[in-house]
């Protein structure tokens, strides 16, 4: 499988609210040779059955970050909430899908140079309008409750590195697509599930439920952390094309914490730490408190640009976590 | 015309890298024109119509668009930047750019969780972002671009209804219309000037307009369209869908009283620009030699200077027609 083109293919795709395309782009790879559980939330679960009665649950979310409506105006004009943390000073003549009746372009309104004030504040998403274009019409093709989200086609970079929107976490999706395809034809040592939940961008509650439904013995979520940048702290970021990024935090089970790191020393597979003094932000928190408790660690691949229609990542690293899950879940996870 | 704008805005062509939109309308007008390439790029094509008016008329719309600029690259492979005409900061940051019209990259900057409390609603310094083409070092980055090199902030190119958003629209809709235009009309004798270097300072036009030393002059923009959200009636400039915008007075230019007039009175969908604000062309064409009577008829755009920018074919269709008209109205001296 092309891990660029599944990762292309997979953030073409919208998965927001009640538009599953994503969901259902992703599904397509594991339907055939894994056992399908839809949960309740919109997200999925696909399970391969493994030698021993043990699952191991890997996990990524489904979902993107956009905005919603919430008033149309006579003009044409929207007001919109944000789904997920979002630069407001980047919004200016931003171009957006509205998932309306149709699917509209529009732009978020830019203020012209002769009514601009010099030291402009960005205060809050409520204070920007995005223009639908449709003026009088808007009304008629786009309702409070829509979903709007970045447009932002991928394309290659120099080397391996590619930019798109959603990276965040189709990426994570893709390397699970990818690790179950590992085991197509090959019998894992314990029971894999992968987990694949929504609304992770509004609060980490799609994996919540989706947890609490599977009850794994052990989890591994897969997302995407800070890659390096100018002006970005060396302590608060993942170097680009330096590896899998494996996460170590108060809120993560140390064992397993310690398991990938061997495992990755062991088959020589290129990975960096991630020292988080807090949780982590990512799906890992919510999980490890499902029922009477998970063991779960993170691993992160190291993302530039996060939150915006031109997310980057480095197929390298991509492929270093691929690597690291397929020999982690090889070794039997944490116990093995 | 919309296949055609849709082929000018699809090139690249920022301010002193004019070539490939030069060369694509040479390629589109030279069966109907004499035409010249000027030291400094200009193009200048001399249209024979069925009658040679008694004033010389030059129509005039510039190539270049706004960009950015290479200047160096950094020990991490990123490349710093300057911008080439008005940006503002918000339009340049987290979007996808293209080098040389065909290198990819991105402006990076800090994710939204890394920053907070004054700098999460401050814009940045435009100086303080970075060009990131997926170069993981300084040779890699060097391999592919070198300063001086030029980028445009891309764009898809959308049709909603009457609407096209895209980037490059100022000027590539007044360089459509002057296509057709040598295309199309043959009543009366004309030259149409394709300039560069206008978002620089209006500098191609100053030695395009000397070249040709015309009696008036017609020309052919986009200017700024506020009527969007939260913006006061008095304050919108002028409307998309209400027809050409012409102008009056902008920071450049004093206008031809007359044409102005006869401009609006034409019939054909026309509305006053409703500040003194921006400047074009006319700024050097109006002062060329010893002065040329100047009429600006622009096509009202919102989010001008932005990869988002929103026009009407409606209206690009009444600046057509009133080019015509006009050159109509200044050959017969009315």
């Amino acid at each position: 499988m092309n891990v660029k083109d599944l990762i292309f293919e997979l953030t073409d795709s919208t998965g927001i609210g009640n538009i599953r395309d994503a969901a259902k782009t992703a599904a397509k790879y594991f339907a055939g040779f894994c056992e399908m559980t839809y949960t309740d939330n919109r997200g999925f679960i696909a399970k391969i059955k493994g030698e021993r009665d043990y699952t191991l649950a890997l996990e990524a979310h489904i979902d993107q970050i956009g905005f919603t409506v919430t008033s149309v105006d006579e003009n044409g004009f929207l007001t919109v909430a944000a789904c997920g943390g979002i630069d407001l000073r980047a919004l200016p003549a931003r171009q957006v899908v509205i998932h309306g009746k149709k699917e509209v372009r529009g732009v978020f309104c830019s203020t012209p140079p002769h009514l601009s004030e010099k030291d402009v504040t960005f205060e809050k998403i409520g204070d920007m309008k995005i223009d639908s274009c449709l003026g009088k019409a808007a009304k008629d093709v786009i309702s409070a409750g829509d979903y709007v989200t970045f447009t932002g086609k991928p394309f290659a970079l120099s080397g391996d590195r590619v930019c798109s929107k959603s990276l965040d976490d189709r990426a994570g999706v893709a390397v699970l697509i990818e690790v179950a395809n590992r085991f197509k034809n090959e019998k894992p040592p314990v029971n894999l599930a992968f987990c694949l939940s929504d609304m992770e961008e509004i609060g980490l509650r799609g994996a919540k439920t989706s947890a609490f439904a599977l009850s794994p013995d052990e989890a591994v979520a897969v997302d995407v952390s800070f890659g390096d940048g100018p002006d970005i702290k060396p302590d608060k970021c993942g170097k680009t094309g330096r590896g899998a990024m494996i996460g170590i935090s108060p809120v993560l089970s140390k064992q397993i914490s310690d398991k990938l790191i061997k495992t990755a020393k062991d088959n020589g597979i290129l990975y960096q730490t991630e020292i988080m003094g807090d949780s982590t932000g990512t799906d890992a928190d919510v999980i490890s408190v499902t029922k009477s408790g998970v063991k779960t660690g993170l691993v992160s691949i190291p993302l530039r640009n996060m939150h915006t229609d031109c997310e980057t990542v480095s197929l390298s690293d991509v492929k270093s976590v691929c690597d690291l899950l397929y020999s982690y879940v090889k070794g039997g996870g944490v116990n093995g | 015309m919309v296949e055609l704008i849709k082929k000018l805005v699809s090139l690249d062509a920022v301010s002193g890298d004019e070539d490939a939109v030069r060369d694509f309308i040479i390629g589109e007008i030279s069966p109907y024109c004499k035409l010249s390439v000027d030291p400094l790029g200009n193009i200048i094509a001399c249209k024979e119509g069925k009658r040679t008016p008694a004033k010389k008329i030059l129509l005039d719309a510039h190539m270049d668009e706004v960009g950015l600029i290479v200047t160096s690259v950094t020990d991490d492979g990123f490349l710093r930047f300057n911008v080439l005409g008005g940006i503002n900061t918000s339009a340049l940051m987290f979007r996808a750019v293209r080098i040389n019209g065909k290198i990819n990259g991105v402006i990076c900057g800090k994710p939204i969780h890394l920053i907070s409390g004054d700098e999460e609603k401050k814009l940045p310094q435009a100086d303080s972002l970075y060009i990131d083409i997926g170069a993981a070092s300084r040779e890699e980055a060097e391999s592919i671009v070198s300063p001086g090199d030029r980028a445009v902030m891309i764009s898809d190119f959308t049709v909603e209804g009457d609407k096209i958003i895209s980037k490059a629209l100022d000027d590539r809709i007044g360089c459509a219309i002057l296509i057709k235009l040598l295309k199309e009309y043959d009543e009366y004798s004309f030259t149409a000037t394709f300039t560069v270097q206008e978002e620089v300072g209006l500098r191609g036009a100053k030695v395009a307009a000397y070249s040709v030393n015309p009696d008036a002059a017609i020309i052919v923009e986009s200017t700024t369209a506020a009527d969007i959200a939260d913006v006061p009636a008095d304050k919108t400039v002028c409307r998309l869908g209400h027809g050409a915008a012409i102008s009056f007075m902008d920071r450049a230019t004093v206008y031809d009283r007359e044409y102005y007039n006869a401009a609006l009175a034409s019939g054909i969908p026309a509305q006053s620009k409703e500040a003194v604000a921006g400047g074009n062309n006319a700024g050097s064409v109006h002062l060329s030699r010893g002065g040329v009577r100047t009429l600006a008829i622009s096509v009202p755009c919102r989010y001008i200077h932005t990869n988002s920018s929103v026009a009407a074919l409606g209206d690009v269709d009444a600046a057509f027609k009133l080019c015509k008209y006009m050159i109509e109205y200044i050959a017969d001296d009315k």
